[in-house]
């Protein structure tokens, strides 16, 4: 068996005063070993997904399966085989990040030395080891964040699932976090990873699913997925583009104030249209599309 | 399995306690002072000491029983150590017994204390310690299921409601009820006692010291009440909470 996780039209409505379909007829594969990111706005329907997928939740209809288990019918299966760190974690003031991962792995059945070799390895691996006696309350935002991947580190589970771990984080933090889960893919796990930054989807995923409003809208590798724009290049200009009499041939432009981004579909008419408007007086630069622009017009906004 | 249940207990119980023991040590103190407070009054205006310390005794376990059940719940789902755990092979009854018990071993220096001072000075006889032991785990127990009780009907209340609710439970549950003062003030309402855990298990345990006396059918009742009051939430708890949600 290939497949660590496996969502077959999974379905997953809330009752309460509103009736909400969170999930509709979600089709995801994800092999073992790879980093598979659910890309999505807030509200999209990631975390119901996870929280199903790691046995938190149950789901309306559909089958979801990892690594051959039922995740509604042999959960406890699933639990032996998972970690994961949940969205918005907070730590425990008084709780050390040594605390984290040895309580968290004594959790997992193993033997007192054993926890302690395994706290130490994902606290060496989150480059915390030389704060691992300093309470929670007295760390930064990243350095918390990192004591908790420790401690699910720590379990050497076949499959982590994180819930947006890098939301809050500065670029270095974040980069740190990354560095770790790439590790962690070469080591042979699987990972699951949702986010609505599209940095990190792009630079640390395998494989990505676009969800939105509860289905999945795209689905594939980073280039893939970028390669579902008609527009491969993007030409950020800088002026008024009527003022100045630049005409964008019908392309897709994005507004923000004095600049404005426009969607070109080749390199040649990038290069052009930047060089024109140098010649106007006005700043351009050209790049390929991003995966932002291209999550922006799948789950339509921001592109006029 | 059921060894794994007993372990995983009894990490979570270490895990709950000895980082809070080890860095705020003062709260073992709180835990004393909060319960003692009221034998301040009670020295000061001439009422029974011991009676007092039989009170103290049973505040020291109900009090953060309760806040155990609804608060350290409330904060678990704050912190989602819930929601790793939950993700984990733990079984929920480790869970659930584990943040019941990290109370207990922060109040266990009240308890032995409040115990010693009762024994010399003679709100307890070394007779009656077994019986005012098990009357106080009984009561921790009863406490900490309507705690849970409580936390499992109001899941989607915040925090600092769970908080202000754990802390009125637990003045009302310790303080109001016949607990430092004997159950024969309130004359012919003295069956409340039976219906609050606290006072139902200060009454015991008077019973047992001697400063009470019951007809021994009223004596068995009071038994049955506080163990069925523990079983009957227990078993509504597990019935309504859900580990996974549906």
């Amino acid at each position: 068996m290939k497949e660590a996780i496996e969502a077959t039209n999974l379905v997953k409505i809330y009752h309460g005063k509103e009736t909400v379909e969170a999930l509709r007829s979600v089709n995801i594969s994800i092999k073992k070993g790879e980093l598979f990111t659910l890309l999505g706005p807030n509200g999209a329907g990631k975390t119901t997904f996870l929280r199903i997928i790691s046995t938190q939740l149950m789901p309306t209809n559909g089958k979801v399966s990892v690594l051959g288990y039922d995740v509604e019918t042999e959960a406890d299966e699933v639990r032996r085989h998972i970690a994961v760190v949940p969205q918005d974690v907070a730590t425990y003031a008084n709780y050390t990040p040594w605390e984290y991962s040895y309580y968290f792995t004594m959790l997992r059945g193993v033997s007192k030395p054993q926890a302690r070799s395994a706290s130490e390895r994902a606290l060496k691996a989150v480059e915390l080891w030389a704060l691992k006696d300093r309470t929670c309350a007295t760390l930064s935002g990243g350095e918390k964040k990192r004591a908790i991947i420790a401690a699910a580190l720590a379990s050497d589970a076949d499959i982590f699932m994180l819930d947006e771990p890098t939301s809050g984080l500065d670029a270095v933090a974040r980069r740190s976090v990354w560095a770790v889960l790439r590790e962690m893919v070469e080591k042979g796990k699987t990972i699951l990873l949702t986010t609505h930054i599209m940095e990190e989807a792009e630079m640390v995923s395998d494989r990505l699913a676009i969800i939105h409003k509860g289905s999945v809208i795209a689905n594939g590798t980073p280039e893939q997925i970028k390669g579902l724009a008609k527009e491969r290049f993007r030409v950020v200009v800088e002026g008024d583009l009527k003022a100045l009499g630049l005409a964008v041939n019908g392309n897709h432009v994005a507004k923000f104030g004095s600049k404005s981004i426009i969607y070109v579909k080749d390199e040649d008419e990038a290069i052009d249209l930047v060089g024109r408007s140098l010649k106007n007086g006005l700043k351009a630069e050209t790049a390929a599309v991003t995966l932002e622009d291209v999550f922006v017009k799948l789950v339509g906004g921001g592109v006029d | 399995m059921k060894l794994k249940i007993v372990k995983d207990t009894l990490i979570i119980t270490s895990l709950k306690a000895f980082p809070d023991l080890k860095r705020q040590p003062l709260m073992l103190f709180l835990v004393g002072l909060i319960s003692s407070l009221p034998l301040y009054f009670i020295t000061v205006f001439g009422g029974n000491f011991g009676l007092g310390l039989i009170g103290a005794m049973i505040s020291a376990v109900s009090f953060i029983g309760m806040s155990a059940a609804i608060q350290d719940m409330a904060f678990d789902k704050y912190v989602k150590i819930r929601e790793m755990i939950i993700a984990m092979p733990v079984h929920p009854m480790s869970y659930a017994l584990g943040v019941a018990l990290a109370p207990l071993i922060l109040s266990t220096p009240s308890l032995v204390f409040f115990g010693v001072v009762a024994l010399l000075v003679g709100g307890l006889t070394p007779a009656s310690l077994l019986w005012a032991a098990i009357a106080v785990v009984l009561c921790w127990a009863c406490i900490s299921s309507v705690g849970f009780l409580i936390s499992t009907y109001l899941q989607k209340a915040s925090t600092y409601t769970l908080n202000s609710m754990s802390n009125i439970l637990g003045i009302m549950l310790g303080f109001l009820p016949p607990v430092y003062y004997g159950e024969e003030v309130l004359g012919s309402f003295s069956w409340i006692a039976a219906i609050f855990p606290t006072s139902n298990a200060a009454s015991l345990i008077r019973v047992y010291s001697g400063s009470l006396t019951l007809p021994s059918e009223v004596f068995a009742a009071r038994w049955a009440i506080l163990i069925t009051t523990t079983i009957v939430c227990t078993v509504i708890t597990a019935a309504k909470s859900r580990w996974r949600e549906p």
